[in-house]
Order: C-alpha cells, then structure tokens, then sequence
C-alpha cells in the first residue's frame, strides 16, 4: 500500500503575487465579506451565548469525579488504593477502614480528591476493578474562592449523581 | 480682539484637542469589535450598566476604569525612573500635537473676518506633521532603553530603524505630492483639492498621484507601529515589545498614544489624498450658495436613513436564545427612540438653516458644520482602513520590512518625483 503523494502547487512566484498588493487586496476582500456578513445579521457568528447556553457534553467526557453505589446505597469502593497508585498526579489520598456489612472487608473511611492537582487523564477509572470511581458528572467548570474547596471528600464524592444513562456507559463511557 | 475671535480660537483648539481623545474610544471600539466580526465572534460586548450595552462600548469604560485604578508599579532594576515615566508621555504628546496642523473645515467667514478651521494656524502644515512624528519614536526609544529589558530595547531598536526607513519613502512620496499642489500648507492643499479634474472627477491627491498614494499609505502603517510593521511590539517574539515593563495607567497611555497617532495619520492622508474636509463635487462655495437646497435634501434623507438604521437595530440587538421578555428588546427600543430624538433635534436645526437668510452667516456656519462632519466621516473611515489590514494581514519578518522600504519604495518613490515633476513642467 503505496503513500498517496499530493503535489501541492507552489504559489507566490507570479509577477503578480510579487507585486503583492493584488493579494492583499484579495485577502482584504475576503476579510471584508466576514465582517459585513456578521455586521447584517449578528446571528451568524460562530459563538457558543456561555453562560446562558451550555455546551453538549458527550458521555465519554472525562468530568469532575465521583464514587459509586451499591443499589442500597452503600459505597462501592474496597478501599484497595489501585487508583491512588495508579494516580499520575498524586491527587488521590484513601484511609481505608474496616466494614461490617459483609459486602467487602475493607471500605475507605477517608477518600480526598485534590482537584487542583488532578489532571483528569481518566487512569483512576480504568485501573477501579470495581467500577466505584467514575468521571461521568459532566461537570467541567469549577470555580470557587479558595483552594481548600477544591479538596472534595467521600460526602460530596458520593452524593453527585451521574449524569448519563448507563447505557451510555455500557457503550464506552469514562 | 473681539469676543468672537476668541470664541473661535477656543472652538478650534478645543476642537483639535479633544477630538482625538474622544476618538480614542471609537478606535478601540471598532477595532475589538471588528476585530470579533472579522474573526466571526462577537467581541466584548457583555459588560453592561443597568443592561444597557451601548454595542460594547460600556467595555471601554470598564477597562478605563481598571486601568486607571491598577497598581503603578515601576520595577527596582529600574534606574532611570524619569524617563521611564516621561517616554509614555513623549508617545502621547507627539501624536496629540501632530494632529494640530490638520484643517477640519474651511476658512469660515463671519462678519467680514476669516477664520481658520485648524489647531495651529501654521504655514509649515505638513513639515511640522513629519517633524512631530519623527519626535515620538524617542518616546519609543527611551521606553525601551530605560525598562533596562532585553524585550524593551530589542523593540524599541526595531522600532527606530524602521521609522528610519519608512521615514524616507514618507518624505518622498510627500515631494511629489507638494509638487502637484506647489504648496506645504495643508489648508491650501484642501483647498485645491476641492477643484474637478476634466469637469467631472474630483480633483482628490489619490487620483493624481496614486503611487504616491500606496507608498504613503504604507509608510504610515509602518510609522504608527500598526500591523503588519508591528514589530516593536511583536508579542510572538518579544512579548510585547517597548512596553513590557509598563503597567496600569502608564501602559494606557502609551495604548491612547498608539490609538491617537492612528487618528492623526488617518487625518493626515485624509487631507492629502481623500479631499480632506470636501464633500465630492460640492466646495466651499457652491456649498454656501446652496445651503438650502442641501439641508432640504439631508431633511428628507435623515428620516429615511434612521428608518432602516433602526430595523438594523431591531434585527441585532436581541438575545440569540430562548428567553422569556427579552430585556435587550427593550434595550433596542430605548437605543431607537434615542437616535429618533437626535434625528428630531437635527431636523429642528435643519429648518432653522431654511428659515434663515441665505449666504448669511448661519449658512456659514452650517456648511462648516457639514465640513467637520465630513471629516470625520473620512477619518473614520480611514481608521476602519487601518483596522481591516491589521486582521487581514500577517506580520512581516525583519529583513522583509527592511527590504521593503529600502530596495522597493526608495526607488518607486523618487522615480514617481522624476515622473511627476516632468509631467508638471510639461504640462506649466
């Protein structure tokens, strides 16, 4: 299977183009055409009205993380440190813990996640065997005023819902 | 001196002093704002006081009043701390006096005495323009040199260099323009040019000396530091030139500076080539003899005009999303009904003009009204010119800038003086 070779035509050497000013004058017309097309009808621009109107965001979007749940609503996670080891960014501090509701025998009594220093490259999902930690909130603007609101805990961890269908996460979601 | 006299020297100095601050405001707004519709985005146009955007220029005030109230900081390598306050100040000046010498009207006659429409009265006109603005790249130098900053110096060297060499082409594109008009004073200038060419072309520098034209242009791109000679600021590679280690109110000024210089040198070419403050087909004289016909024929087209303006209005001025009672509807509406009153007021003016005696000192009066409107209709146009090639064109490398000016408009410009000067004598 042969490279398909594309000669591209070399431009700039005509009396012409050396003259430059013809291009420019072309180049003029073309910018010229934008604005007055924007300037009749302002509706046309490429621009996305944020914050008003929010963006699409696909399921496979790596958002800000959360935990999962058991259907009775306990947590999924054994506390097994794979996604602290895994974490590239040393944003992920666990203290695990002892559980007594025969699930697992460990469960994590601390779990912080520093989403300053996270880089949202998705390993901690890949490496969970048991799909406790995803990145499926959608949630991709966080804004507060201090940093210490960044580091977010089991509670809030746990209490953000998903916000895709789990089909779509069947499908190849993060 | 009557009181008359010194009404006008005041209305003229006035004129010619604040005409480019206000102007300030307009350039930065069309130039982020067509800056966005080149580039198909919208420009700021979110800032708002109580929701009235006024098209974006509330942004203005914002970053004015951010601006001014910004920490001046002057770092402590620094040492040479007066000129370093003095260089954006230097920048200012030269652009704001150069704009001294430019006529914004005609000679207006009232009771029996001239009076000249221009800052300075001077008769050097466009030697002091050349001079002056040769002055501010030492506001440009001595920024860079005293920041003691490899980025300052580096742009402030480009910088003086490059009006060293567009400083040349300038002139001598200027020659042969003096030449056609066998006069330095730019009041004259304006006035011949109000003449036709063959009866039905406007006698306009542009359409008797066309190359001369071009290399000016060009040359006054380069002289104003703007795209695409903008290498004293060339922020890919020197981060932003000669004013680096500017910040706050002293940065805003060297910004006005840039943005003043752009309006003289657009009122500059204005008045060389475009006709400066005459209305095509229609000079001083026969404007004042048809005063009336003139203000009937704007009575009948203002209305017309903001009709459409206001559709305009209507159409853009909405949110581009679902929303229940729309406020910039509203928003629109007050904007019309606001340019329907000064529309009111215009036409009241207008009639007065009908009323009043002709060729009386009224009709006077509004034709050098009509003058300045003129004008600064032209300039800002010129203005929009300098905007558009700036998001049009890329920057130049050095060595083409140089190369450009030296081996390329040099000799164009001298060859058009030899062209010209021998066309004048055989035609004289």
């Amino acid at each position: 299977m042969g490279a398909k070779v594309k000669t591209m035509e070399r431009r700039g050497s005509t009396f012409i183009e050396r003259i430059y000013l013809v291009e420019i004058f072309k180049g003029m017309a073309r910018t010229l055409s934008h604005l007055l097309r924007n300037l009749k009808d302002n509706s046309k621009l490429y621009v996305r009205h944020y914050p008003e109107v929010q963006p699409e965001i696909p399921a496979g979007w790596r958002g800000r993380h959360r935990l999962t749940t058991h259907d009775d609503g306990t947590v999924k996670c054994v506390a097994c440190f794979m996604c602290q080891t895994n974490c590239p960014a040393d944003c992920i501090s666990i203290e695990a813990g002892e559980r007594h509701d025969d699930k697992a025998e460990k469960m994590p009594v601390s779990f912080n996640i520093n989403l300053l220093e996270c880089i949202y490259c998705g390993y901690c999902v890949e490496a969970c065997p048991l799909d406790a930690i995803r990145m499926d909130t959608g949630i991709f603007s966080l804004t507060d005023n201090n940093r210490q609101a960044f580091i977010i805990g089991l509670d809030e961890l746990l209490t953000t819902p998903g916000a895709y269908p789990e089909e779509d996460q069947k499908k190849g979601g993060a | 001196m009557s009181l008359l006299d010194i009404f006008m020297i005041a209305v003229r100095v006035a004129f010619s002093a604040f005409i480019p601050l206000c102007f300030i405001a307009v350039c930065v707004w069309m130039e982020r704002r067509g800056a966005g519709f080149f580039q198909d985005r919208a420009g700021p146009n979110r800032a708002a006081i109580y929701g009235f955007r006024a098209a974006g220029l509330v942004q203005n005030a914002a970053d004015g009043i951010k601006l001014f109230f910004k920490e001046d900081m002057i770092s402590d390598h620094i040492k040479h701390k007066f000129f370093f306050v003095m260089a954006p100040f230097i920048v200012f000046f030269c652009a704001i006096i150069s704009f001294a010498v430019v006529p914004f009207a005609d000679t207006l006659v009232l009771g029996g005495r001239g009076y000249v429409m221009q800052g300075i009265p001077m008769d050097i006109g466009i030697l002091w323009f050349l001079a002056v603005t040769g002055f501010s790249v030492y506001g440009i130098i001595l920024a860079g040199w005293s920041s003691a900053n490899k980025f300052g110096l580096l742009g402030s060297l480009r910088s003086a260099a490059q009006v060293i060499s567009y400083e040349i082409p300038m002139g001598l594109a200027l020659v042969s323009m003096l030449i056609v008009y066998g006069t330095v004073n730019l009041s004259e200038m304006a006035q011949y040019q109000g003449q036709l060419l063959f009866g039905f072309i406007p006698m306009w520098g542009a359409f008797l000396q066309p190359v001369s034209l071009m290399i000016f242009v060009i040359a006054a791109f380069a002289e104003c530091n703007r795209t695409p000679f903008d290498l004293a600021e060339g922020e890919s590679e020197l981060v932003a030139g000669f004013h680096v280690e500017y910040s706050a109110m002293k940065f805003a000024v060297f910004f006005m500076g840039e943005y003043v210089a752009m309006f003289a040198s657009s009122a500059i070419i204005i008045t060389l080539f475009f006709g400066g403050y005459q209305i095509p087909f229609l000079n001083t004289q026969a404007l004042i003899t048809f005063a009336k016909p003139v203000a009937f024929f704007m009575m009948i087209g203002l209305p017309i005009g903001m009709y459409y303006f206001a559709g305009w209005i209507r159409r853009n001025n909405v949110s581009h999303y679902p929303r229940e009672n729309d406020p910039r509807v509203t928003e629109a509406n007050v904007y019309i009904k606001c340019f329907w009153g000064l529309v009111v007021i215009i036409e009241l003016l207008l009639i007065g003009i009908l009323i009043c005696q002709s060729g009386g000192s009224a009709a006077h009066v509004f034709v050098a009204l009509l003058q300045i409107c003129t004008f600064l209709v032209k300039v800002t146009m010129m203005i929009f010119v300098y905007i558009w090639v700036r998001w049009t064109l890329p920057r130049f490398r050095y060595d083409q800038l140089q190369k450009l000016g030296w081996q390329m408009l040099l000799p164009l410009a001298l060859l058009n003086i030899f062209i010209t000067s021998a066309v004048v004598i055989a035609l004289s």
